[in-house]
């Protein structure tokens, strides 16, 4: 752990739902010791929502809090007691990083605004994670994750070929806002190591992903078109699609061939090497022209084969081919599994279960999850005593009048 | 009110002199998105880029957008938007030519940002342990869709491939009615722009490692797995509750969905009960909301064709900016179907300062999504235009790298610089 690239590094969690706990998660991951604070009054929702382990209810039980709080520690803090504030205050003194994704404005009701932080400890890092950000008309305005991806402009742009806005299946914006979020609290960490400076971050979730739209906002902007929603077509590259294979209506296999060589290679597979000289497929442009012919030719292909097995064939010439992925298939994939991406610690309450884990691998400083997600409250005496010195009678005394709570 | 404080802080942001981050050099190479946007977030905050492009170009530059459509490898928007910033050298890495000019450029470095596949990256003198042994205090992040490791690892892969690999299209579009209709991929280019972000964020994270341990080291990031982590509960139903989710059925809680209105699209969704009931006052109290077929959020999901219907008919008659400002103002979480022209025309980003204008050579000014995060003291800035393909060659090889200039014209000759 020493040897860990944020080590060392304590972080203060005030975060919840979902976007927030994934940006501390990565923090987690890299080595920071992060201290998640929870109360019962205001229970973080993805310990109260399915699915629960074996479908038994239980606040320790959710997988949807155990997937995004891997690595962390839990305390019980009632912040709408004064005790409690004055206590999360004086674990300020011990952070370096401070975390939430409130509403605009609610730091500072609650007396931890940032100008009170910086009195308390003058290099902290505060990073604020809400919907619209912490200026602006519409800075109170609340943001969950499936309205940010329509207000990105990401369910607009996204659809079937000739049908309408299309949703995308998960609430993108939320682990999207909480992985920048991640990397500015990184980027903050090291200002402050070249230059000793603390500071504030006011990050928008609507900007966060807008940020990520360039191809259809400079359609708009170089030309005043809005993007054609086109399925699983691309601009340029023919054939590119997900197309049915063998079995049920979930099994479908996507192809994209990015190159001449790739696509003579795709029609050696099919059998039909005569297909890459044929006129309406000679150029990636000709191919793109006549996607509906080449499209109709490949399902012919795919339909009668395991996923799989076209994968296989089309690997080993070269060409991208994969089926899409289930939450089983995911779970009991190969690769996964070999490359360790897949983490099974040891949990009180759920036992052994897969998570998803950690998507980069670090020669220099090896990130491993170090324990599972936290039972709720777990740490609470443990970090009161260590940090701020709080012990016996004062805990039992703080617990009945519910400040850890 | 805000502090004074935060604005001051967080609105300074132009002054690329004040960074910090002035001091790191950067080495990109590779083609597409995935590497150039990971380095454009460092470019961003003031680090010194230096983007390598093989002797046809980035394959970025062939994409566009383009203005009126009409192909120009200077002219791409994804490009622009991608390397503004940075500057841009050609070599051909797949000779030994390029490959010394690779070398001249790491040993200046502080960092390699980089998305060549793991098959292919021995034959462009990118191979990650060779170069750690070679440069051992270079931070070397590599991008690719599978991970450097495992039975997949030389497989080939695009977007389309990462976000079917990674579980989401799977997903996607969520309550479809259509069995027929595949697995659908998210607008854009998401897998690959996680792969850049992740890059980002462990690059700093290396580097702040350096900064205490003098060290470089190896970075594998792969992106089927960064989509594999964002799949909201989804995965969990299957290994905490054997349950496999997918892009049909019916949505667990109502309402949640798009709805017409009179002049473009909103999508309405209530979670909890008080947005519900707030939602219903601002409809006008109809009789139907009151029956026991709506009675909470799981009725309303099962029962959300009729809902639908019923609601449908008010939200015909309401403009979207007005419901949106209306509903929001009641704290319900609605927001509209935004078009590019929306985004563009918010009255909330333009208050932001959130489109950068960068002026690029030969095609004018153009608005750019600008910083994703407001920062009180790094500053975020825009300060060079996108690189013409190879127009710092002479200005990096030469002038700062001590390359000859006979040497490195013979090598612009043949195509290799």
């Amino acid at each position: 752990m020493a040897d860990l690239p944020l080590a060392g590094i304590r972080v203060l969690d005030f975060t919840w739902a979902w976007a927030g706990p994934f940006c501390t998660m990565q923090l987690a991951h890299l080595g920071a010791e992060v201290i998640r604070v929870e109360s019962a009054g205001r229970p973080c929702v993805t310990r109260a929502i399915p699915p629960f382990a074996d479908d038994i209810a239980g606040p320790n039980r959710a997988g949807y809090f155990n997937q995004y709080n891997q690595g962390k520690k839990s305390i019980m803090l009632d912040l709408s007691k004064p005790e409690a504030i004055d206590i999360a205050c004086q674990l300020v003194k011990h952070a370096d990083v401070v975390v939430n994704n409130f509403a605009a404005g609610v730091m500072d009701k609650l007396g931890l605004g940032y100008n009170k932080l910086r009195g308390i400890k003058a290099d902290i890092i505060m990073s604020e994670m809400s919907g619209y950000g912490q200026t602006g008309p519409f800075k109170a305005f609340v943001g969950y994750g499936p309205p940010a991806s329509a207000a990105a402009g990401m369910f607009f742009g996204t659809g079937y070929r000739g049908g309408g806005a299309g949703e995308i299946g998960v609430s993108y914006p939320d682990p999207n806002a909480g992985i920048f979020g991640a990397f500015a609290i990184v980027a903050a960490l090291t200002h402050r190591a070249l230059t000793g400076e603390g500071q504030y971050i006011d990050q928008s979730q609507l900007e966060t992903a807008v940020v990520l739209m360039p191809e259809g906002l400079l359609e708009y902007e170089m030309n005043q078109r809005e993007p054609e929603r086109n399925g699983n077509r691309d601009a340029v590259m023919a054939p590119h699609e997900c197309y049915k294979a063998a079995g049920d209506d979930e099994k479908w296999v996507s192809i994209a061939v990015g190159s001449e060589a790739e696509w003579h290679a795709l029609c050696q597979v099919l059998g039909q090497p005569a297909l890459a000289g044929d006129p309406r497929f000679k150029t990636a442009a000709l191919r793109k022209q006549n996607e509906d012919a080449l499209d109709e030719i490949i399902t012919a292909w795919t339909s009668t084969r395991d996923r799989w097995e076209t994968t296989r064939a089309l690997q080993a010439v070269g060409v991208a081919a994969f089926p899409a992925m289930s939450n089983r298939d995911l779970a009991e994939d190969a690769h996964l599994n070999e490359r360790g991406y897949l983490v099974r610690l040891e949990h009180p309450e759920v036992g052994q279960r897969a998570h998803a884990g950690i998507p980069w691998k670090m020669s220099g400083t090896p990130c491993a999850v170090r324990s599972p997600a936290p039972l709720r409250g777990a740490d609470t005496e443990e970090v009161l005593k260590k940090l701020l010195g709080i012990t016996g009678d004062r805990v039992e005394q703080l617990r009945k009048t519910g400040v850890l709570a | 009110m805000r502090p004074q404080i935060y604005s001051e802080a967080c609105l300074a942001v132009e002054n690329h002199e004040q960074s910090p981050f002035k001091a790191i050099k950067i080495v990109e190479c590779g083609e597409g998105i995935s590497a150039a946007y990971g380095a454009k977030m460092l470019a961003d905050l003031g680090a010194e880029v230096i983007k390598v492009e093989p002797p046809g170009g980035d394959l970025t530059r062939r994409r566009g957008p383009f203005p009126g459509h009409k192909p120009d490898p200077e002219k791409s928007g994804i490009f622009i938007y991608l390397n503004a910033n940075k500057r841009g050298v050609v070599a051909d890495l797949t000779k030994p030519e390029g490959r010394e000019l690779l070398g001249k450029l790491l040993a200046d470095a502080d960092i390699l940002i980089h998305n060549v596949a793991p098959r292919d990256r021995a034959a462009h003198g990118l191979d990650s342990a060779a170069l750690c042994a070679a440069y051992p205090k270079l931070i070397v992040t590599a991008i690719s869709i599978f991970g450097d490791t495992g039975p997949y690892a030389d497989w080939r892969g695009y977007e389309l491939t990462a976000s079917n690999a990674g579980g989401w299209a799977f997903l996607s579009p969520g309550a479809s009615p259509s069995p027929e209709l595949p697995p659908l991929k998210c607008f854009g280019s998401q897998s690959d722009f996680q792969g850049g972000v992740h890059a980002a964020m462990l690059t700093l994270a290396a580097y702040l490692h350096r900064l205490k341990s003098g060290k470089g080291q190896a970075i594998d990031v792969s992106e089927q797995e960064c989509v594999a982590a964002m799949l909201e509960m989804n995965f969990m139903h299957w290994t905490y509750a054997k349950r496999e989710t997918s892009r049909l059925g019916t949505r667990l809680i109502g309402p949640w969905f798009i709805a017409d209105c009179a002049d473009g699209q909103i999508f309405v969704v209530t979670v909890e009960e008080h947005q519900w009931k707030a939602l219903v006052d601002l409809m006008g109290n109809p009789e139907w909301a009151a029956e026991d077929l709506f009675k909470d959020r799981l009725l309303r999901g099962q029962n959300q064709d009729a809902l639908k219907a019923l609601m449908g008919e008010w939200f015909s008659t309401q403009k979207v900016q007005e419901l949106y400002r209306n509903a929001q103002g009641r704290r319900i979480p609605m927001a509209p179907v935004n078009t590019m022209r929306d985004l563009y025309d918010s009255e909330h980003l333009a208050e932001r300062q959130f489109f950068a204008a960068l002026e690029q050579p030969g095609v004018g000014t153009l608005r750019l999504p600008g910083r994703p995060t407001q920062y009180g003291r790094t500053p975020w800035s825009l300060r060079r235009p996108a690189p013409r393909l190879g127009e710092h060659g002479a200005e990096v090889f030469c002038t700062e790298l001590g390359v000859a200039p006979d040497r490195f014209n013979d090598l612009r000759k043949a195509g290799l610089a």
